[in-house]
């Protein structure tokens, strides 16, 4: 176990594990965190999965553990490890099963005061119009070969079927779609499990919230996001559903060998991996892009969904009841991408486990709308609590790979929440805070009690403290949707 | 001896299984993954369905995760749950069974992935054991 006496502290808000820590770290390992986020990793076992990165063949620099780490499987959950093409590897862990599990938010003309007396209707039509729970299918029904359509095509898939616009695409992290996604690289039981989930929220921690921006703390970004106080926002979160969970599961299985193959020792079997530029590695590139592809399809459906939700219960009774798209980023991929490592720019591959890009201003990967200011990062609270919009700066690109937080970040298991909290105490505890709330699954909701994570401001502060993602705009919750 | 049971961890779901040999062991964990899935146990007789399953692996952890791999599939394909198994061959890297269950109302979680995380069988006084982390 990694004590605390190991961790150097070197700047405010930066912690240091030196690479002499462990005979078999490659590079050191560093945490953005404050003392007390710092105690709470300290807690559970996430440090030391950090640490069991730093292991990995071809990582570059440091690894980087983001204020909202917590303990996950392999990689820890808030991870960024970046490795150098063309014989680093690739490892399916390091995305994770929910492979571009990540948020949409959408803007909208509409003020709190014009919705509030109509929140009931909008919440149920939401709840309607977006099908949710454990291994639900949805109302998109693919032909035959149109689902490797949607793992090929993404976002453009939807646009084609007439559920996204020109501007979706713009707003969306690669435009909703990345090249080189191979759906032949998929397995059968894979898009068994992702033919009619195109447009569906599942369960879990994935959900949809209507909330107000509630402060600014950048006029200029929010003005350029399209962000004002008091205005309706809705945020999406959820990734590629079961489609996703599979294409983790094959890969893992068939690195399993691999490892042997390619002579890689490794402190945990879950961090299996391959050389990006072996025929392993490439396989699971082409699959991972499908599969990130089909979570981009798939919160563009919803986003449509959201549309139409509005429009049933909000016609005829607000100004404008249109839904624009802010941005749409993953949390959960491994990209491919120039940084600059020693004064040389060099091709890495980037896995951010739990973590946001946040590329700064003026990157060309950002839409032509906010290049100056920098990319949207979307960082959704526990339920109940807060989400930020933060932006990208040229700090994440010089000290983390362009990269940020994700969330608040679990503090307690999924049991102790059960516990502690009880389903239908917590509907009425936020019901009497005035948030709606439509729940699937009364235990579901316990298990995302706001009080099993950290808190998502101290998180956000670490990271505008440290200049990586600077603070734009502070959005309060109204009505939960979920699983 | 209990066959397996439901262990604390930050983010997911772990069950420590044990088996006085493999096949045992392999059981315990599908019925230990059954219990997580569903509080439906006793469905009518008519609903009862039995499922051959094969798994090919090359050690006993890959087949332990490829045999609760196949289990997680089928529940989310159409909620089927096992109740019970029969083994008809087992090796360490090789499993044909029966798997005798049904398709429920409802899951009660949304499992998504077993997991290689720490993953170890060990030899104990009373055969053998090991815990399985589940990505939920």
């Amino acid at each position: 176990m990694v004590d605390s006496r190991a961790i150097q502290r070197i700047d405010k808000y930066l912690y240091e594990i030196d690479a002499s820590f462990r005979a078999d770290m490659r590079v050191p390992a560093r945490l953005y965190t404050d003392p007390e986020l710092l105690e709470h990793a300290l807690g559970d076992a996430s440090v030391d999965q950090l640490v069991n990165t730093a292991t990995l063949p071809g990582v570059v620099k440091y690894v980087l553990a983001m204020p909202d780490i917590h303990q996950g499987y392999g990689f820890p959950i808030g991870g960024v490890v970046a490795t150098r093409l063309p014989d680093g590897i690739i490892s399916p862990g390091g995305v994770g099963y929910d492979i571009n599990c990540g948020v949409r938010l959408l803007g909208t003309h509409i003020s709190e005061e014009e919705v509030r007396p109509y929140l009931d209707e909008l919440a149920t039509a939401i709840y309607k119009n977006c099908p949710s729970g454990v291994g639900k299918g949805g109302e998109i029904k693919l032909k035959t070969g149109e689902l490797d359509r949607v793992l090929e095509e993404g976002s453009r898939w939807a646009k084609a079927r007439g559920f996204a616009t020109d501007e979706d695409l713009e707003r969306t992290e690669v435009g909703g779609c990345l090249e080189g996604a191979d759906a032949g690289a998929v397995s059968a039981k894979a898009k068994e499990r992702g033919h009619d989930q195109v447009g569906t929220l599942g369960a879990g921690n994935h959900f949809i919230e209507v909330d107000i921006v509630r402060d600014i703390y950048d006029e200029e970004a929010a003005q350029r996001f399209g962000l004002f106080a008091g205005q309706i926002a809705v945020q999406i979160h959820c990734g590629s559903r079961g489609l996703g969970h599979q294409v983790c599961t094959d890969y893992v299985q068939r690195f399993q060998q691999a490892v042997q193959k390619y002579g890689i020792h490794l402190p945990d079997r879950e961090l299996v991996c391959a050389p990006l530029n072996s025929p392993d590695g490439q396989a699971y590139l082409a699959a991972m892009k499908a599969a990130a592809n089909y979570a981009f399809a798939n919160r563009q459906v919803l986003a449509h969904h959201v549309r139409r939700a509005f429009e049933e219960a909000l016609s005829g009774k607000v100004r404008n009841p249109y839904v624009f798209q802010v941005y749409d980023v993953g949390h959960n991929m491994a990209k491919i991408e120039q940084h600059e490592v020693d004064g040389e720019r060099i091709t890495l591959c980037v896995h951010r486990k739990g973590a946001t890009r946040a590329f700064g201003p003026y990157h060309p990967d950002i839409p032509s709308a906010y290049r100056d200011v920098g990319q949207p990062v979307l960082v959704p609270g526990s339920m109940g609590t807060a989400s930020w919009v933060l932006r990208g700066t040229e700090e994440a690109m010089r000290q983390t790979f362009g990269s940020t937080c994700h969330g608040a970040g679990r503090a307690m298991s999924r049991t102790q929440a059960k516990k502690k909290v009880w389903g239908g105490e917590l509907r009425e505890q936020l019901e009497g805070q005035g948030i709606r709330v439509r729940a699937g699954s009364m235990s579901g909701l316990a298990e995302e009690a706001p009080s099993a994570y950290k808190d998502v401001d101290r998180v956000v502060e670490v990271m505008h403290g440290s200049g990586i993602a600077t603070k734009v705009a502070r959005l309060v919750p109204i009505a939960i949707i979920k699983g | 001896m209990k066959g397996f049971e439901e262990v604390e961890h930050t983010a997911d779901i772990a069950l420590r299984v044990r088996g006085r040999d493999l096949p045992e062991l392999l059981v315990n964990a599908a019925l230990g993954l059954g219990t997580l899935l569903t509080d439906h146990t006793d469905m009518p007789a008519k609903a009862i369905q039995t499922r051959q399953v094969e798994v090919e692996a090359f050690d006993p952890e890959s087949l332990l995760v490829g045999w609760l791999s196949e289990l997680i599939y089928w529940a989310e394909k159409d909620r089927f749950v096992c109740h019970a198994v029969e083994v008809q061959e087992v090796s360490s890297t090789h499993l044909k069974a029966t798997c005798i269950g049904s398709c429920v109302p409802e899951l009660r979680h949304h499992i998504k992935a077993v997991t290689y995380h720490n993953l170890q069988i060990i030899q104990t006084d009373q055969g053998l054991e090991t815990t399985v982390v589940f990505d939920v």
